[in-house]
């Protein structure tokens, strides 16, 4: 059972289940625990080398025991996000802890993660269950429909769940190289039905000055 | 707020985001409807429907530059949203908020102002690295922590202080009686005996409103352009100290000035 203790601790109450959180996350916790670093993730082997070779790198631990244990990391904003069977794509580095129902994996996320300066490669979450995910500054959660298709700054994007289509568009034209590009040459565009979560501040990417 | 504990975050759509208005303190949302705004470069960081962002000083936007914009060398660092749709402006988790101007004035660090509806008109303040906005109209402005509005008389800490609305009369303020003197030199210079830390500040008196934000850490500075190199203009002379991100070479007798600057060299 997740629930968040304002909006940057995470609380857990545990019953003989388990989670899986970020290693070295948790911040307290009352009654019996056991804290088990899980080597890649706890995606088995195949796991463990895709996310070397993939970059996408992740340490987990697995918490299990009676009681509630407390989580939190370098004061981010954590959202709690419910899976019903759902596919959740989520950064590495923005993902607190998720339910034992809950798998993860990586997957190929093209042009986008390389315009976040994030890499090629993104964790997913899929199943049923809870995942917490950090952003800096409460994520703000826009819904993506066949009608309202949405665009998002590269730098901005936290996690999107949902059948969304994703398009890379560059606005960059001659006036960028003169200077006077319009300041958001990349852009992410959802198409589809999902949610998208973006934070209300910006990392810096590689086109964070064009 | 959107995340209550126990509950899963509110998702928006165009039809629940607020028109001109907070979504949550960190997060602003601006409606266009075939209208304007400007904003600050890479403060944008997402919309639906169809927006376009210009730099501007090009070509189509010129007359609109001309009207609301005033510091041509500090055009770079803005760029001009139109189209129809709603647009999310955030700056680095900072609180964001919005005020209205009625045939107003304002004055606001360069760094803080987010972006600005073009019935505004923006120029440099005489004070170096701060903006004025002047006539009628809504801005968006960032602060570490939210803002407090006070009256004058009052003497604020130079890192606290956001703008000013209406008020005549910024200027220094120093603690004579700790500074002057064999004693108050040295310890200026060292340090050491002591400084508090709070020997200087801003003074304003006069009829007015002073904007305080509630922590002493500043937004980086944005460059407000160069100003004309004359005798009695400040920041315009042989000196730029203050001018934040103008910094670079100093500047010798003898040289071009900012015209080096602006070609590149």
């Amino acid at each position: 059972m997740f629930r968040l203790q304002g909006s940057k601790v995470l609380a857990v109450d545990m019953t003989g289940d388990a989670v899986r959180a970020k290693n070295g996350s948790m911040v307290a916790y009352d009654g019996q625990m056991a804290f088990k670093k899980m080597s890649g993730g706890g995606e088995g082997i195949r796991g463990m080398v895709t996310r070397r070779i993939t970059g996408e790198q992740m340490t987990m631990m697995e918490v299990k025991g009676h009681g509630t244990c407390w989580f939190a990391d370098r004061a981010s904003e954590i959202n709690l996000v419910g899976l019903r069977g759902e596919k959740l794509y989520v950064e590495s580095s923005n993902l607190l802890a998720t339910e034992a129902g809950l798998r993860t994996g990586t997957s190929f996320t093209g042009l986008r993660g390389a315009s976040q300066g994030n890499g090629l490669f993104t964790t997913t979450v899929e199943g049923h269950g809870q995942a917490a995910i950090m952003s800096d500054g409460p994520a703000v959660v826009l819904r993506v429909s066949a009608q309202y298709p949405l665009t998002v700054d590269p730098g901005a994007y936290v996690a999107h769940q949902g059948n969304l289509r994703q398009s890379f568009q560059s606005g960059v034209t001659f006036r960028t190289f003169m200077g006077e590009g319009g300041g958001e040459a990349f852009q992410i565009r959802f198409e589809g039905d999902g949610l998208v979560y973006v934070q209300p501040s910006e990392r810096n990417t590689i086109a964070g000055d064009v | 707020m959107t995340t209550q504990p126990g509950t899963g975050p509110v998702a928006h759509d165009p039809a629940t985001l607020p028109a001109d208005d907070n979504v949550n303190a960190y997060t602003f949302c601006v409606e266009l409807k075939g209208t304007q705004w400007f904003l600050q470069k890479g403060k944008m960081i997402a919309y639906y429907g169809s927006i376009d962002f210009n730099g501007i000083g090009h070509g189509r936007l010129d007359r609109l530059v001309r009207t609301s914009f005033h510091s041509p060398l500090h055009a770079s660092d803005w760029v001009v949203a139109e189209g129809s749709g709603k647009m999310l402006l955030a700056d680095r988790a900072f609180d964001v908020n919005s005020y209205d101007l009625e045939n107003g004035n304002l004055t606001i660090r360069s760094g803080n102002l987010l972006a600005f509806q073009p019935t505004l008109a923006l120029k440099q303040s005489i004070v170096p690295g701060f903006l004025t906005l002047i006539g009628t109209g809504k801005f968006v402005a960032a602060s570490n922590g939210p803002v407090v509005f006070m009256d004058p008389p009052i003497r604020v800490d130079p890192q606290a202080l956001v703008g000013w609305a209406d008020c005549p009369s910024p200027c220094h303020h120093y603690d004579h009686g700790y500074m002057t003197g064999a004693m108050g030199g040295l310890r200026a210079l060292t340090g050491l005996g002591g400084a508090s830390g709070e020997e200087h500040q801003f003074e304003f008196v006069g009829a007015g409103t002073v904007l305080l934000q509630s922590s002493e850490a500043l937004m980086a500075e944005q460059a407000t352009g160069a100003t004309p190199q004359q005798a009695g203009v400040p920041g315009g002379g042989g000196v730029t100290g203050g001018h934040g991100s103008q910094g670079g070479a100093p500047r010798f007798p003898g040289q071009l000035g900012d015209l080096q600057r602006r070609f590149g060299l």
